[in-house]
């Protein structure tokens, strides 16, 4: 029998291999558990798995029978295989809403990111009325978005608006916050920006907590600067809550609709509808079923392929 | 140190179902096949009655009192009532249809019938019309009315309120710029020169989200010229010559600066709130924008009477709202009885100023309350006459395609596309049909 330092041992725990090492551990007696042993624990998971199933798995086996149909809101219609897929990959307003996704994700994420980190940094510092900062900070996230998008709209729709007001004082003329295409993209993103950065600051701020302030100290010792110090100590050591926090922000950022359809339904002339409100359109406002959810489903592929990335980024960087 | 382990399965699987969930979402949105039909029968539990808030907040209250009051003969079902919110209302009854659960009778969207119809959930109302042309109901109904929703096999609903889209202006900001009420479709466009001199919008209007007025005006002004979306034989028929010159009068309008450059996005509010802030002169909108509007501004808004169009006639589109009786009905006999007491007894609705719609019955129009306002009073007598539905020019009565342009993505983005004036009429009106063929049922 091999004998292991306890130095090895840790190391081995540590890759996540058992301290015995792989297959059956040496002088490990290997019970069976009897048949009646089995059924009771499966009776005990039995509500739960049947949950999961109702909840999840029947609903996403039939939104998968949905984007195979020629269906409405009332008829299931006739078996089309993959046309519905087909004719969406084919469609203008598909890559329309594919290009605005990924702007809005790009901005909603990395946007809120650095905003929320910046914060977190901020109130880790000794600065007066921290916890009500914290507070206050926190209300974009808390107040309920139909609120939120209905103050947005208040302060940038019409001319008499606040923020069309403010740039006609500082000479940029009528400025059209929602009715001009590219500015309605920015004030989207804006807005989305507005109301994720609280998650994005409480997330970084935990991460912080957990970065051991001897480390800074040592760093200061050997004559580190302040961007020394966010660049090789602090960013690296909050990486695994980042890139969690980015595959959290970017599933929200995909699957948000009620941020785009609050504010400019989509428009102007489709130049806001991301592929979420693409969907919504096509089963809720054209009443086709199909082509609808097959937005929905490719949709998710590339959300499942970006989680995947970002997942197996988190687990390059454990630090061992 | 980095470890290079890669992504577990169950990691994967994880990952997986935490983005799955928006197929999820849409998973339940339509039902598994088959249609809701049979019911009728004889079962003596309540009728459920779903009503929408079609006014004020003292609309449904009042809606209830009124169903609530309602004392069945022997042998007939009571009625419970039910508000049905506006917001996701197309799901609202989509999924209830589907399940199994919708109600006896109920009113809702004004094309919602046909969709409904098309998938064999409608009751329709042939046997009730019989007994309403003997006791005089029938005759009350304003012209052509009931023809509306007429379809192939029967009359699929029966009229309930009528949502007017009409020509409104402000008549003190009129005579402050020394404009006369425009008449035609020049003296409207020299009134909008007139109001510009004042920094006021001349045609005032709004398509951004939720907003549909926007998407309506455009079609009424179509319709005033002759013009409209579908053929006699209901197919779409966007690029006539009719459409082409009501679109282009609007682009000219928006070119001259006629038009309020953030009308694309404008929800409802802003459209009223430029109403109401004296930057809106003219435009189309529904028969309550007085009301809506409210304040000072309010008793200064009056209905123009219909324009007369290049090509001599007249027209504007308006939406005969229904009531519907459902295929899957515990009690259809029960049912028609109590619609037959709410029509007789509906009228406090509109005497008691709750904001519904227009009435669609004469003896409530002819009511000395509806007759105090002279707004309602000039649409029901210039306006209704002249108004058609989605359906125009081909036939009078709507049908199921009429649901592809009503309030959907493609109206919306031809009218946005429109009012941002970076399009001619002939390739906005091409494009709108073509979505509109695509999207045919």
């Amino acid at each position: 029998m091999s004998t292991r330092t306890a130095g090895e041992g840790l190391t081995r725990a540590r890759k996540g291999v058992a301290v015995a090492g792989p297959g059956t551990p040496g002088g490990r007696r290997v019970t069976q558990r009897p048949g009646a042993s089995r059924l009771t624990l499966f009776a005990f998971a039995a509500p739960a798995l049947f949950l999961l199933v109702l909840l999840n798995v029947y609903p996403l086996l039939y939104a998968a029978y949905q984007s195979l149909r020629d269906g409405s809101l009332i008829a299931a219609g006739d078996f089309v295989g993959l046309e519905n897929y087909t004719k969406v990959l084919v469609d203008p307003a598909f890559w329309a809403a594919a290009r605005f996704t990924v702007i809005f994700t790009l901005v909603g994420v990395f946007g809120s990111w650095f905003l929320g980190l910046a914060l977190a940094i901020l109130l880790k510092t000794r600065i007066p009325g921290k916890t009500v900062f914290r507070v206050l900070l926190l209300l974009p996230w808390v107040v309920p978005v139909v609120v939120s998008a209905t103050a947005w709209n208040w302060l940038v729709a019409t001319p008499q608006s606040p923020m069309p007001r403010l740039a006609e004082a500082l000479g940029l003329g009528n400025v059209l916050f929602l009715a001009n295409p590219v500015l309605a993209q920015v004030t989207v993103c804006v807005f989305k920006v507005w109301i994720s950065f609280p998650f994005m600051m409480m997330m970084m701020a935990a991460a912080l907590e957990s970065v051991d302030n001897n480390v800074y100290e040592a760093a200061k010792v050997d004559g580190a600067s302040r961007w020394n110090e966010l660049t090789n100590i602090t960013l690296p050591m909050i990486s695994r809550s980042t890139y969690i926090s980015w595959i959290l922000m970017t599933i929200f950022c995909v699957n948000d609709f009620p941020t785009i359809y609050l504010l400019t339904g989509g428009g102007p002339v489709n130049a806001t509808q991301s592929l979420v409100v693409l969907a919504y359109n096509t089963v809720f406002q054209n009443f086709r079923t199909g082509p609808g959810v097959a937005v929905a489903f490719l949709m998710t592929l590339v959300l499942v392929v970006i989680s995947v990335v970002l997942y197996r980024q988190i687990r390059k960087v454990q630090i061992l | 140190m980095v470890s290079k382990s890669g992504l577990s399965r169950r990691s994967f699987l994880g990952m997986g179902a935490a983005a799955l969930a928006t197929p999820a979402l849409l998973a339940g949105c339509s039902k598994g096949g088959g249609s809701a039909g049979g019911g009728g029968g004889g079962s003596t539990e309540p009728l459920k009655f779903w009503n929408m808030p079609w006014g004020q907040t003292k609309f449904n209250p009042l809606d209830e009192q009124i169903t609530k009051a309602y004392k069945p003969a022997e042998g007939m079902p009571p009625v419970s009532y039910q508000v049905i919110q506006w917001a996701n209302f197309n799901q609202t009854f989509a999924s209830a249809v589907a399940s199994r659960t919708n109600p006896a009778v109920s009113s809702g969207g004004g094309t919602q019938v046909f969709q409904f119809e098309a998938q064999g959930g409608i009751a329709y109302a042939d046997d009730l019309y019989a007994t309403w042309k003997e006791n005089g109901l029938y005759d009350d109904f304003l012209p052509g009315l009931i023809d509306t929703l007429k379809v192939e096999k029967g009359y699929a609903a029966i009229p309930y309120n009528l949502d007017m889209r009409v020509l409104w202006y402000n008549k003190a900001l009129l005579e402050q710029v020394g404009a006369k009420v425009p008449t035609d479709w020049q003296s409207f466009m020299d009134a909008a020169a007139e109001l510009k001199k004042n920094n006021i919008y001349g045609y005032g209007t709004g398509a951004g989200a939720g907003a549909y007025t926007g998407q309506h005006a455009l079609v009424c002004w179509m319709i005033n010229n002759g013009g409209g979306l579908f053929d006699e034989n209901k197919q779409p028929n966007c690029v006539t010559p009719e459409n082409i010159e009501a679109v282009d009068f609007i682009l000219e309008m928006v070119s001259k600066g006629y038009v309020d450059p953030a009308s694309s996005t404008y929800t409802s509010d802003n459209v009223q709130s430029q109403w109401k802030a004296k930057k809106f002169g003219m435009g189309f909108d529904t028969g309550g924008l007085a009301a809506n509007v409210s304040g000072d501004v309010s008793k200064d808004l009056e209905v123009m009477s219909p324009l007369s169009s290049p090509s001599g006639k007249k027209g504007a589109l308006y939406f005969p709202n229904n009531i519907m009786m459902y295929a899957n009905n515990p009690n259809k006999k029960g049912t028609e009885a109590f619609l037959t007491y709410y029509y007789q007894n509906m009228a406090p609705l509109w005497t008691q100023n709750t904001g519904i719609g227009l009435p669609p019955l004469k003896s409530i129009s002819q009511t000395k309350e509806f007759q105090a306002n002279k707004n309602n009073v000039k649409i029901i007598e210039e306006w209704q006459p002249i108004s058609k539905t989605w359906a125009a020019p081909g036939t009078e009565a709507n049908f199921l395609n009429v649901t592809t342009v009503d309030a959907t993505p493609a109206m919306n983005v031809f009218t946005q596309s429109i009012l941002g004036g970076k399009t001619d009429s002939k390739t906005a009106l091409q494009k709108l049909q073509d979505e509109v063929k695509t999207n045919l049922k």
